[in-house]
């Protein structure tokens, strides 16, 4: 079993898959992308950190932390 | 004008002790954001009812923690707290600041800032009450020059917090300073980048004094202790003899009756294995009473407040680790690591470690994280519900189902 989190660079397809997924929904766990992608959970939280450091993804906080497209979703009412 | 109109909140100013109503009608004269934020408070005071709404999308590229959105339910009636966001600065271990960097902080805060800050709130971090959306990116980049980083908040890796271990106090088992720089400096990515189901904390106190209240108030407590026996100094017994009752103060107190006082002798004497290290004899004696020589921590797992589930203590999980050198931190952080990844794979939104733990079992959590269960986990067989024996188990124990011996 390993364990460790996934590090170095992100593998850019994944990043693209991260990128796609996000564009069909509002915004999302990032375990859900995982699996809605076929990604190990590590590797897609590997390509939200460039993600998100690239200005494409940001983090929201409604009673938990999602990932969304940077702008997509407003703060809520 | 503000006293004037809070008379509920004036309330609070009476009395011996500091008032926050004080602090921020000081702040006020010179922050209208301050003066609304006491009308804001006396009017949730009066209605019984919160007016802040919290959460959203506030924070700087490429992090997804330390900042935490706060907007007034009425922007129009309160203009200047419409946005008065929270931002959490990492601490340093133990709280040491010199005044030069005390001013630092201060002087940034007010200029972008409400000036109110919370030195240190239960997180532990350098709290900043108030400051508008357009204000968080120069904030974080001002702090960043200064050598500050944010430190967490949502679903990540809250701000690892330690007492002031041997920095000041006898007492420290372990080198508590030391060990929250180091973890904390691993685990940035887990503190800056939320990504879990919900958040984790490790709190670090250097005895079973637990000053900062880990066992109750995170999911990781990293409580030092020995293995070795209490350390009894005779001669300063007997000078403790001279001015208090030992029997009383001391042993009868005692959760496991391990100390036994010879009045006679004036000697103080200890049962090795039967003492639970609870610090009391230690607390009461310090002069005459130490730890054991053979020290390190006890690593326990599900502490947290009341959401999902009730409050809940956390366990034992691993009854002694060292921690003096680099090597025994990786050991604590590998095993972190497992946990976090068990935790990741089946926890629920927004559900702690310890529920996680509650609802699949303690077994099961033993065995994804491959650790072995041991005696010091429970009290005695079925004494702890989440550890489960088998009936061979308790006929080779000779303790019945309810604790009786057979």
């Amino acid at each position: 079993m390993v364990f460790k989190m996934a590090r170095g660079p992100a593998d850019p397809e994944i990043k693209a898959k991260v990128l796609e997924y996000l564009g069909k929904v509002q915004k999302a766990k990032s375990r859900d992308v995982a699996v809605a992608i076929g990604a190990s959970k590590s590797d897609v939280d590997n390509a939200v950190k460039e993600l998100t450091a690239e200005d494409l993804v940001e983090y929201l906080y409604i009673t938990t932390t999602f990932i969304c497209l940077k702008g997509k979703v407003q703060t809520p009412d | 004008m503000t006293e004037k109109n809070t008379p509920l909140l004036d309330e609070l100013e009476k009395g011996k002790w500091p008032s926050f109503v004080t602090e921020i009608k000081r702040a006020a004269v010179k922050s209208e954001a301050a003066g609304e934020l006491l009308q804001v408070l006396e009017r949730s005071y009066k209605e019984r009812r919160g007016h802040w709404k919290h959460g959203g999308i506030v924070g700087v590229r490429g992090y997804g923690g330390g900042v935490i959105g706060r907007y007034v339910d009425e922007p129009q009636t309160y203009p200047n707290v419409a946005e008065f966001h929270t931002v959490r600065l990492l601490q340093p271990s133990g709280w040491f600041y010199n005044t030069k960097t005390l001013r630092t902080v201060c002087d940034i805060w007010e200029k972008y800032g409400s000036g109110l800050t919370n030195m240190h709130g239960s997180t532990g971090d350098i709290i900043l009450l108030g400051c508008k959306t357009e204000h968080i990116q120069p904030i974080f980049d001002e702090f960043s020059e200064a050598g500050f980083d944010l430190g967490g908040s949502g679903s990540c890796l809250r701000t690892p917090n330690c007492c002031v271990g041997p920095g000041r106090c006898e007492h420290a088992c372990y080198d508590t300073l030391e060990a929250c720089y180091n973890i904390t400096n691993e685990f940035m990515d887990e503190l800056h980048r939320p990504m879990w189901p919900y958040k984790s904390k490790i709190k670090f106190s250097g005895c079973a004094n637990d000053c900062t209240s880990s066992i109750a108030r995170s999911d990781c407590s990293v409580i030092g202790t020995w293995r070795d026996t209490l350390r009894i100094d005779q001669e300063a017994v007997k000078e403790y003899a001279a001015k208090m009752n030992i029997k009383a103060a001391v042993c009868d107190k005692c959760p496991t009756s391990c100390l036994t006082f010879n009045a006679e002798t004036q000697e103080l004497s200890v049962v090795g294995e039967d003492c639970t290290r609870c610090m009391h004899c230690i607390n009461v004696m310090p002069k005459a009473i130490q730890p054991g020589k053979e020290k390190g921590a006890t690593i326990l797992i599900g502490g947290k407040s009341t959401i999902v589930q009730s409050a809940f203590m956390s366990w034992v999980i691993v009854p002694f680790m060292k921690m003096e050198a680099e090597d025994d931190f990786a050991e604590f952080k590998d095993l972190m690591r497992r946990i976090w990844e068990w935790w990741d794979e089946h926890g629920k939104s927004r559900e702690r470690i310890g529920e996680t733990i509650y609802r699949l079992g303690m077994t099961k959590f033993l065995n994804g994280i491959e650790v072995a269960p041991v005696p010091q986990m429970v009290f005695r067989p079925r004494a702890n519900p989440y550890v489960f024996w088998n009936q061979d188990d308790l006929d080779r124990s000779g303790t019945a189902l309810d604790g009786s011996k057979l």
